[in-house]
């Protein structure tokens, strides 16, 4: 019964958090509904006994929404509300809800047909974390570290691009110095 | 579900959230008190013997106070920004084993809310949630100086959330659960995790002023720099709430640091059980004595300490274990 | 008084600091932090404290049950005394307190008395606009009005004023011959020699 009266409230929540999310034309009520929605996915995670999923959506979400809000605070005025070209109303709501469907239906087919099974079914004994740790360093081996590749070379080559000039310090040199720098990146820039 | 089980939950939860609104207030005074004393000075007398009513006469000052919403904030967000401090501070709580398991009338409590298998990081998880209400009530405030607030709890949340992970992720390997109580258990057998992790005790110990933003990195509400940062527009209770969360977190980052490191609640004897409020009292005690004592950092040197020093260091003490429990 | 003369006191007790340049590079940077973190300055600053808290050497004077002790040459609300002779008023009603007032806040009003005397019949100071810059104690001709150490005087009005009858010396601390001449603006706070000290003043 909990878990009924649970599903249902999250079910509800997570949906009305995405539909502001999408509808509210102000980006700081989009990030904070994001968020939440983000939030109250992890509820399904705890309802279905998946603890170990559950806290890393919380983990996780949360860290790369706060990184979604500091470039709301970087781009926007975040308390006025953001002007949005109109396109065409009913392609918008048809795609959308043509996706919906397509969605649903995707996830929905095996479960009609009865046909899921589990390709790792749980180890007896096991507590779940160590069945996700099981799955992600047999069968998900090579997208996990492939996955951690990619990460590491996204995050080198942000360093590269953020750390150009990294070393000069504009306070430690003379203003000759700093007059010449300037220059040098006027003629970059032109 | 069985209804003992439910009546139970329900009084752990009910005990838990007086006791630790009722500590937070509490805990205003012993912060006041302990820093007038290493400033030479007396704090507050007059409420009370020894001024122990104070916390009252605070509490219905901010609860009769006026709820100000400026113009130009964004109302619902501004409003419930203080909410989400207070709130995950208290959800955080749910996991962590206060005291251990005792009898009243024939009946065992375990003064846990819930035993999940995931303890630690569902409450650092949550704890980290809780950076979300100064960054909404700083970017929903429409003043510059929340805005700067906000910024900074950004950074300090992304930065910080890495070196408690991954100073934490040594012992983890070391206990191979993720359980509070294992962790407990783990160290009655083995003895503190502190003296095989040090290096993990004091990069997790580091990491715990970051998260509750306490003085050496209190730069998210800096009054010398950015007036109280995101808590400039609030009033009233709303202020309160953000320093209920504050105080909560600081007492349950001082009980989860006890648990992991310095054996916890031990054998579950009443002496271990006092041990442990000790120890917490130690740690919270040391979040006091570093405000009067310590300077603030720069955000700069702030971000420069977590990603050239403290990340590396923890990364290494993370290999170096896994190399030490491979051989 | 030698001693005092001498004001040279960079002989002995000042010296420059030798501060280091600070490093540049990013290693040198981390050897400041490695020698900072380990040298223990942080602990020096937490056993500093923790020492004083031990000590408990409080120096809060609780003001309303405590006060310290203030020097003759505080200007607090004005006094007006009595002769010691004949303990009648000194003030003579002359006026020149009012004339000088730079803020305005004293008025009075004199009358000639029975025995053709000029007596005030009112006299009141604005607290509320009074500077207590102490101008009408020092042009006073019979040291009648002064400045006294009552330095208590809040009030929830702008205007707030003081009236002749309470700022006059009462009868019974007359009688008690116990009233307490303004030793005026050079005087020197009790006890003053015993806290001299020399002032840095010849870097």
């Amino acid at each position: 019964m909990f878990e009924a009266v649970a599903f249902y409230l999250f079910a509800f929540l997570t949906i009305a958090m995405f539909y502001i999310t999408v509808t509210t034309s102000q980006a700081l009520y989009a990030l904070t509904a994001l968020a939440a929605g983000m939030i109250f996915i992890s509820a399904f995670f705890f309802i279905l006994g998946a603890d170990f999923l559950g806290a890393v959506q919380i983990i996780v979400y949360t860290g790369a929404v706060m990184a979604l809000y500091a470039f709301g605070m970087m781009f926007f005025d975040t308390t006025r509300e953001v002007k949005e070209k109109q396109g065409n109303k009913f392609i918008v709501v048809g795609l959308a809800t043509l996706a919906a469907v397509m969605v649903v239906a995707i996830f929905v087919a095996p479960i009609v047909s009865t046909n899921m099974t589990a390709f790792y079914p749980m180890v007896e004994g096991a507590g779940n974390t160590q069945e996700v740790g099981l799955v992600l360093f047999t069968k998900y081996l090579i997208p996990f570290e492939v996955a951690a590749v990619m990460l590491l070379v996204a995050m080198v080559a942000g360093i590269v691009l953020a750390g150009k000039k990294m070393d000069l310090s504009l306070t430690l040199m003379s203003a000759e110095q700093a007059k010449d720098i300037d220059d040098k990146d006027k003629k970059v820039l032109s | 579900m069985d209804n003992a089980y439910l009546i139970e939950t329900v009084i752990k939860v009910v005990v838990i959230l007086l006791i630790f609104s009722a500590l937070a207030g509490i805990g205003t005074y012993f912060e006041r008190k302990v820093l007038a004393f290493m400033q030479r000075r007396l704090g507050p007398m007059n409420v009370g013997p020894f001024g122990l009513l104070q916390v009252g006469a605070d509490g219905i000052k901010l609860f009769t106070k006026e709820d100000i919403i400026p113009t130009n904030v964004v109302a619902p967000i501004f409003k419930i920004a203080p909410v989400i401090t207070a709130a995950t501070a208290f959800m955080a709580a749910a996991a962590i084993p206060f005291l251990p398991a005792f009898t009243v009338f024939g009946y065992e409590v375990h003064p846990i809310v819930a035993d999940i298998n995931i303890g630690i990081l569902y409450v650092l998880g949550v704890m980290a949630v809780g950076l979300f209400g100064p960054l909404l009530g700083g970017m929903a405030s429409a003043n510059k100086f929340s805005l700067l607030s906000a910024a900074r709890a950004a950074a300090v949340f992304i930065s910080y959330e890495v070196v408690t992970g991954l100073s934490i992720l040594a012992p983890i390997m070391m206990v191979g659960s993720l359980s509070l109580i294992d962790f407990n258990n783990y160290q009655i057998e083995n003895g503190w995790i502190v003296w095989s992790q040090p290096v993990a005790f004091i990069l997790f110990w580091i990491a715990a002023f970051a998260e509750t933003g306490r003085t050496p990195f209190h730069l998210i509400a800096n009054d010398h720099e950015i007036i109280d940062g995101f808590g400039t527009e609030y009033s009233g209770m709303r202020w309160g709430l953000f320093f209920i969360g504050e105080y909560a977190n600081m007492f349950f980052i001082s009980f989860v640091i006890p648990i992991i490191f310095l054996g916890g609640f031990g054998d579950g004897s009443v002496l271990g059980a006092l041990a442990l409020l000790g120890k917490m009292a130690f740690f919270f005690f040391f979040f006091l004595w570093t405000r009067a004592a310590w300077p603030d950092v720069r955000p700069d040197q702030l971000m420069w300490l977590c990603w050239k020093v403290l990340m590396p260091v923890a990364v290494i003490n993370v290999v170096i274990t896994g190399f030490v429990m491979m051989f | 008084m030698e001693q005092f003369n001498n004001r040279n006191v960079a002989e002995g007790g000042y010296y420059l600091v030798d501060i280091e340049d600070y490093p540049t590079d990013g290693w040198g940077k981390f050897k400041r932090v490695v020698k900072r973190s380990f040298k223990g300055e942080l602990f020096v600053g937490l056993w500093v404290v923790l020492r004083e808290m031990i000590r408990f050497d409080i120096h809060t004077i609780s003001y309303p049950e405590e006060k310290m002790p203030i020097g003759p040459r505080y200007r607090a609300i004005h006094e007006m005394k009595r002769l010691w002779e004949s303990d009648t008023e000194r003030c003579i009603g002359c006026g020149l307190c009012e004339k000088i007032c730079i803020s305005d806040c004293i008025r009075m009003d004199t009358k000639i008395d029975e025995e053709s005397r000029k007596e005030v019949s009112e006299y009141t100071i604005n607290l509320g606009r009074c500077i207590f810059c102490g101008y009408c104690a020092e042009v006073c001709p019979e040291l009648a009005i002064t400045h006294g150490g009552e330095y208590e005087n809040a009030s929830d009005q702008r205007e707030h004023f003081v009236e002749y009858a309470d700022m006059l010396t009462p009868l019974d601390t007359m009688k008690a011959n116990a009233q307490k001449e303004f030793d005026g603006f050079g005087a020197i706070t009790p006890h003053e020699d015993e806290r001299v000290k020399k002032t840095p003043l010849s870097y």
